[in-house]
């Protein structure tokens, strides 16, 4: 981000930047309020360091969820249930 | 006329009905998810495969009225959450109260005091896969049931909040506080590794 860039962002103090943390890793900030926030932790090695913590804890996070996968059992039982209902898949395999 | 043995009648052969197809491509592939989800809200394994089949066989029953257009991982969650409404309410059981955090300082003040004494760094060298899995499975379901929905399978506030029918802000305070809670845990799991018992090298300067 350019010093151009940089001062026209609105500016923004550590403990506001650090209530936001997660709102903006979540991207549920406004684009002036994202612009903002990424203009203060270019600018403050503190803050950075939280957020290159949280970004690799949600990072770490997303992967130990997403491993999780429904035994095969578990997918032909609910087939054998959803074909006792009428079901007729076309394909096959769940 | 002659008798008729009932067992020696044929079942008519079943028609295929409309939407069965698209059941099949559309609903059926989220699986996976609705059974994450579904051990996210379930006490245990048994009671989230119960939950998994009872969602689908909702969704089957109710398929005419999915839009085609519509989110369909979205709409399985929230049958899914129903029908887990519907067991607790028949258990006889009232679900925790929990309270939440109104912002991400709470979680970074947690950090900040890691880093000062070592712990954030002995955290790095950890293996957090077996970390997490075990702080995870301490966290109560309306906890559990938020960070599955934001953190797992991405979604918005918004519409974790229209899976589990409750404010956004509750989403937020909900999801902000488990992210703590974790935290805590990955950070408690690095102390009784016994690696910080050294002190952190900024105070032996």
């Amino acid at each position: 981000m350019t010093n151009a860039v940089l001062d026209r962002v609105e500016q923004m103090d550590c403990q506001t930047a650090m209530r936001q943390l997660w709102d903006y890793l979540d991207t549920e900030l406004t684009e002036a309020r994202a612009l903002a926030m990424r203009a203060h932790l270019v600018t403050c090695g503190p803050c950075y360091g939280h957020y290159d913590f949280a970004r690799h804890f949600l990072d770490a996070l997303e992967a130990q969820l997403q491993a999780q996968v429904a035994p095969r059992i578990l997918h032909a039982r609910v087939l054998g249930a959803l074909r006792a209902e009428g079901f007729q898949p076309q394909f096959g395999e769940v | 006329m002659l008798p008729v043995d009932p067992a020696t009648i044929p079942d008519p052969a079943p028609a295929s009905r409309p939407g069965d197809s698209s059941f099949e491509q559309t609903a059926l592939p989220w699986l996976d998810a609705v059974y994450r989800f579904a051990r996210s809200l379930a006490r245990n394994e048994a009671d989230a495969d119960d939950l998994v089949q009872e969602t689908f066989l909702r969704a089957l029953r109710a398929w005419h009225t999915f839009h085609a257009d519509g989110d369909c991982r979205r709409w399985l969650f929230a049958i899914c959450h129903n029908a887990h409404l519907g067991g607790i309410r028949q258990a006889g059981r009232r679900p925790a109260a929990v309270d939440g955090d109104i912002d991400s300082l709470p979680a970074v003040l947690l950090h900040h005091l890691a880093v000062k004494d070592g712990t954030d760094e002995l955290l790095a060298r950890l293996d957090l896969r077996p970390a997490l899995s075990r702080a995870l499975a301490t966290l109560s379901e309306p906890f559990r049931a938020v960070v599955l929905l934001v953190d797992g399978e991405g979604h918005t506030y918004t519409s974790a909040a229209e899976v589990l029918g409750v404010p956004v802000g509750t989403v937020r305070s909900r999801l902000f506080r488990a992210r703590r809670l974790l935290q805590e845990s990955l950070f408690a799991c690095a102390r009784d590794a016994g690696l910080t018992t050294e002190p952190p090298l900024s105070d032996s300067r």
